[in-house]
């Protein structure tokens, strides 16, 4: 694949094509869209083990929250919280997956606004929404990492096992997430707009909670929450090692309509308030 | 979208006035590397709208330098995220090699980047070697296909023994020139650099502009350089857009720019003459820094031809005997603040559309006349 943009140019774009005195030539693309996924990808991932104090602490500090809840659940509750120490793992994955999407995209945008590299991301033959859902695959790439050695501390913490079936755990907790990229996208512009968001963002993180936790089978339109049907399908899939092929359709269908969805509605949000920063003249400023 | 942008100064006619905004274009919007029409800008609204640019049009050829000046608020910032498509204008035609910017951003984006923050336009926590990399890759490029040009990039910024140092480990002026780099990294044909030399080291900014030349020269690159170091438009630039509150008050060459101030006055050095001559000399004309010592008369003046020549015929009738001549001539930063503190006006003001019009200054200039120019 070449050219990233070479589709959507007409003939006679070039100089040479207008015929006016340059001796420059066209710019030869040698490279595509795969080439900007690595590209992305790599740089998330160089700028993360450059940063080895945030790095450890983030994940050290999920461990961390976790044993806290475990050995006080323990400690108050005795068995009847060891009961339920399955659910309370896949929850507590899930939310490490989701803030570490959430969070990450809109970090990932307030940053480069804030340090003067968003503007060279919009100047792109690519286009801004391509290189942000690179953006995006790259940090949910990164969040699956992280996530998952807390996920083995925790179990090896608390001693439990349960079912990690990778072709139903990945595929579920991806769309699951794709969710909270969605809402994280939609933070990502408000701050590019609005700039200082914190305290609206981190008192999102805390309603993941709620949506995790949300009782889908108790009240059915729950399930058209961000997160919920993914985090209740994960639940049934690692507690209780449901394949991914034995859910029902229309539960699949539910979670690959809620999570397009609301990946597609923070995008189109994130579109809107970007084209209002241009409009303003605060794309890159902060 | 009545008038087309002015000329560029490569095709300038010495007749031409030095504004923008009047006389015909020397290129139509398909042959200029970059093509502004009306544009026009306002933020806000009510009482608190502030119009940033108001029917700004330019032309940039292929291959040319252009430094872009004013002081600050004049414009410049929000005209060059216009033409990059970072702020939507309210007005106006844009086209970078004539790809309409806002219609067609991805299409323009293959020929142009920008250096806008200075040397925070790219990540420090990564080395020289992997911001280019990473610049070009997301500009299209497979880094490891272009790796060839990325050394002799380099090479050309005195950069290669720094390759694989993080950014932020270099000093300001390496910064500095990694970032410039990192836009040249995606084999662009139109680049807008916002103070390319700032934080630069003598030497270091030198060599910065003999390579941006080059960059001209060699490879076709077009050249927007906004700077407020006047000695790297003056050296680079082929020619000059200065911008104040929101339109362009002049469109010219370098050259011609400073020629057209150089009669703004003489420095006479002379023999002979006593006071009475002296005294009679202030009363007629506009003498500054006069410096009377013994036989030996020294002054500036401010004059045009005519008057000049009524000078010397003065100083004849006195029996002062002129040993020296030597033009005044200012540098760009003092014509700049000429023509953007509004109070010196060198042509006059249209009152219709504020472009600023002035005589051709090869053609009253004495000093022009005798090739004395620098």
């Amino acid at each position: 694949m070449t050219a990233a943009a070479g589709d959507d140019r007409r003939e006679g774009d070039g100089p040479g094509d207008a015929g006016g005195p340059s001796q420059f030539t066209d710019p030869e693309r040698t490279g595509g869209y795969a080439h900007l996924l690595k590209a992305v990808v790599y740089r998330d991932l160089l700028i993360w083990v450059r940063y080895p104090l945030n790095a450890a602490l983030g994940i050290f500090m999920g461990v961390f929250f976790f044993a806290l809840m475990f050995y006080g659940g323990t400690m108050v509750a005795g068995q009847a919280f060891s009961d339920s120490i399955e659910g309370l793992i896949i929850g507590y994955f899930l939310w490490t997956l989701a803030i570490g999407a959430y969070s990450g995209i809109m970090n990932d945008i307030q940053s480069e606004a804030s340090w003067g590299t968003l503007e060279r991301h919009f100047m792109t033959p690519f286009g801004f929404g391509p290189v942000v859902v690179a953006k995006s695959i790259a940090i949910v790439f990164r969040t699956f990492m992280t996530s998952a050695v807390v996920l083995v501390v925790m179990l090896l913490i608390t001693g439990t096992t349960l079912d990690l079936n990778l072709v139903t755990v990945l595929p579920v907790a991806t769309l699951t997430i794709a969710g909270a990229l969605g809402l994280g996208l939609v933070m990502g512009g408000l701050s590019v707009l609005y700039k200082r968001i914190s305290n609206v963002a981190n008192l999102l993180q805390f309603a993941f909670i709620g949506l995790i936790s949300a009782p889908v089978f108790d009240i059915p339109w729950a399930r058209f929450l961000p997160l919920a049907q993914g985090s209740a399908m994960l639940q049934r899939a690692m507690r209780d090692g449901v394949r991914l092929w034995e859910f029902d359709p229309l539960t699949i269908t539910v979670l690959v309509g809620t999570s397009v969805g609301y990946l597609a509605l923070g995008y189109a949000i994130f579109g809107l308030t970007t084209r209002r920063a241009r409009r303003l003249g605060v794309l890159g400023d902060y | 979208m009545g008038r087309e942008p002015s000329t560029n100064g490569q095709a300038r006619d010495d007749e031409r006035p030095v504004s923008a905004n009047d006389g015909p274009p020397a290129l139509d919007p398909d042959e200029a590397a970059i093509y502004v029409d009306g544009l026009a800008k306002t933020f806000g609204s009510g009482e608190d709208a502030v119009t940033a640019v108001e029917d700004v049009s330019l032309a940039v050829a292929p291959g040319e330098v252009v430094g872009l000046l004013g002081p600050n608020g004049a414009g410049k910032t929000t005209t060059i995220k216009s033409v990059l498509g970072l702020i939507l204008p309210d007005a106006g035609t844009v086209r970078v090699h004539g790809i309409d910017v806002h219609a067609n951003p991805r299409a323009a984006y293959e020929y142009v980047d920008a250096m806008l923050e200075g040397a925070r336009n790219d990540y420090w926590r990564l080395t020289v070697r992997e911001n280019l990399r990473y610049f070009a890759a997301i500009r299209g490029q497979d880094p490891d296909a272009v790796a060839d040009r990325h050394e002799e990039l380099l090479d050309h910024l005195d950069l290669a023994a720094k390759a694989d140092t993080a950014v932020r480990d270099l000093s300001r002026g390496m910064k500095q020139k990694v970032s410039l780099a990192s836009v040249l990294a995606g084999d662009i044909s139109v680049a807008f650099l916002d103070e390319p030399t700032l934080g630069l080291d003598i030497e270091s900014s030198l060599k910065l502009r003999t390579e941006l030349r080059r960059l001209a020269e060699e490879r076709g690159l077009t050249l927007v350089i906004s700077s407020h170091d006047m000695d790297v438009i003056e050296d680079v630039c082929d020619r000059v857009i200065i911008m104040n509150e929101g339109r362009v008050v002049v469109d010219d060459t370098v050259e011609d720019l400073l020629a057209g101030f150089e009669t703004r006055g003489y420095r006479i050095t002379a023999r002979g003459g006593s006071e009475t001559a002296l005294a009679d000399l202030e009363d007629r004309f506009d003498l500054t820094d006069v410096q009377h010592t013994g036989d030996r008369l020294r002054f500036e003046v401010a004059a045009d031809t005519a008057t000049f020549y009524r000078l010397t015929d003065a100083m004849e009738a006195h029996d002062l005997d002129v040993a020296s001549v030597e033009t005044v001539q200012p540098d760009l930063a003092e014509v700049f603040v000429e023509m953007t503190n509004g109070t010196a006006d060198p042509g006059g003001t249209s009152e219709e559309d504020g472009s600023t019009t002035r005589e051709a200054p090869a053609n009253r200039s004495p000093a022009s006349e005798r090739g004395d120019r620098r």
